[in-house]
């Protein structure tokens, strides 16, 4: 880890003192990571690539800001692109705000209570996890979980971010980024047990 | 009063991600599970937990498109270099990069080029040229290297021009003679064209008529005298002034 920090500092340095090289590098080391980032957040393929590339743009012109002191170049990057991300889903206003686990459950929900539906065998995780339908219907489900909740469990379970890190990047403490994530995978469950009961 | 050795709710939700993830161990583990599969809010909380965990544990990372890079190089730096395609598994020679350096070049003049108004514009200079040169004089194998020295053409314009003012000269004092010449024989024969020429007057026929037009476009404002209306006084030729060298 602090390996990669420093050759990550080497990269910038290098990029700042004119070395196209150095940025392609930094381009094709991070440019995976980003776009899938921009991909489980915004939903979309094209969204994903112009946010990509706007992040891309961003770095390139804010690189000499960068200070190891404050973190690795890989936690810079990703604050920098959840900043965006933050900044489109603000401009695209699709506040998608979910129910909460908080929440009082709606009046017109009959079915069993929550405890009763995740015991059903049926809609157990191992249930066709591994078919494409199915990773489409995560990713849809994750759509609709509020930004908060998305971004917490994006950058811990599919970035595998350690929470010492995603309190940075969110810049929240790490017991609220805990609380998130926890959240976050509770609310999927339910949105994906609701889903699976409409379409069986 | 509360059992120190079993955990509280406010605890598990500290404890829950690392229960999921599988970091608990031992009586930490223990009493964990204990609380779990007791507490009517936390027991859900966790098996909800974990399986929104497993769900997205199922999602693999999505494969970017493959321009993205090029792309982003090109947006950030204006690099889009062979080095760059190269770099991607497109192996390019120094034939094929010179190629597409050329063709890149000479594209777009070519299909100008090719367009019919051009090619007739074209041509039009080229026989506009051919024409200008060869009344000028100038023949393209007489053209050598001395030739093309900024003092030989300088010098090669003046003797053109020269020429040319030279030519004009001449011709015009031909027909001066030939006016003069045309306005003597009328001089000398009054008696015998008069009785035609009023005749002449009552038709329209001027066939027989010398061209005044060409003789006025050419004689009018010199120092001559025009002596043809004035039979009865001797003929008078004057010439003033230029003493033509034919060449």
């Amino acid at each position: 880890m602090v390996e990669d920090a420093q050759v990550g500092a080497l990269l910038v340095r290098r990029c700042i003192a004119g070395d196209t090289g150095a940025w392609e590098e930094i381009v094709q080391r991070y440019h995976r990571r980003i776009y899938n980032i921009c991909y489980r957040f915004a939903g979309s393929a094209d969204d994903a690539q112009d946010l990509t590339q706007e992040v891309f743009i961003k770095m390139y012109r804010t690189l000499n800001t960068y200070d190891l002191e404050k973190g690795a170049l890989m936690t810079w990057v990703t604050t920098m692109t959840r900043n965006l991300l933050v900044d489109h889903f603000r401009r695209t206003k699709q506040d998608r705000m979910t129910d909460s686990l908080d929440a009082a459950p709606s009046d017109h929900e009959d079915a069993a209570p929550l405890s009763e539906r995740i015991e059903d065998k049926a809609l157990t995780p191992d249930f066709g996890v591994q078919s494409r339908e199915t990773r489409e219907l995560v990713h849809r489900g994750l759509q609709k979980l509020s930004p908060e909740l998305r971004e917490a469990v994006i950058l811990r379970d599919l970035q595998d971010m350690d929470y010492k890190d995603i309190a940075a990047v969110l810049k929240v403490p790490e017991g609220t980024v805990k609380s998130r994530i926890n959240r976050g995978r509770a609310e999927l469950a339910r949105l994906l047990q609701r889903t699976y009961r409409q379409v069986m | 009063m509360p059992d120190p050795t079993k955990m509280q709710c406010g605890e598990i939700d500290a404890l829950l991600s690392d229960a999921i993830e599988g970091k608990l161990t031992g009586a930490q583990l223990a009493s964990f599970e204990a609380h779990t599969q007791s507490c009517a809010s936390c027991g859900p909380l966790f098996a909800e937990a974990a399986a929104g965990h497993t769900w997205l544990k199922s999602l693999e990372d999505v494969e970017p498109p493959t321009e993205m890079v090029t792309n982003i190089l090109v947006a950030t730096t204006g690099l889009d270099t062979t080095r760059l395609h190269a770099k991607f598994g497109e192996r390019i020679s120094w034939l094929d990069r010179a190629q597409d350096w050329a063709d890149g070049f000479f594209t777009p003049v070519l299909a100008f080029a090719r367009q019919p108004r051009f090619v007739m514009s074209f041509g039009m200079i080229f026989f506009g040229l051919s024409v200008s040169l060869s009344m000028a004089g100038v023949k393209v194998t007489d053209i050598r290297h001395a030739d093309l020295r900024p003092s030989a053409i300088k010098r090669g314009y003046y003797e053109t021009s020269g020429r040319v003012v030279k030519y004009y000269e001449n011709i015009r004092f031909v027909y001066e003679i030939e006016s003069r010449v045309r306005e003597f024989k009328k001089a000398t024969a009054p008696a015998e064209t008069e009785p035609i020429k009023k005749d002449n007057r009552h038709t329209n026929d001027t066939s027989q008529e010398p061209e005044q037009h060409q003789e006025r476009n050419y004689s009018q404002g010199d120092s001559q005298q025009l002596l043809a209306s004035s039979p009865t006084q001797p003929p008078v030729v004057i010439l003033e002034g230029t003493y033509r060298r034919l060449s």
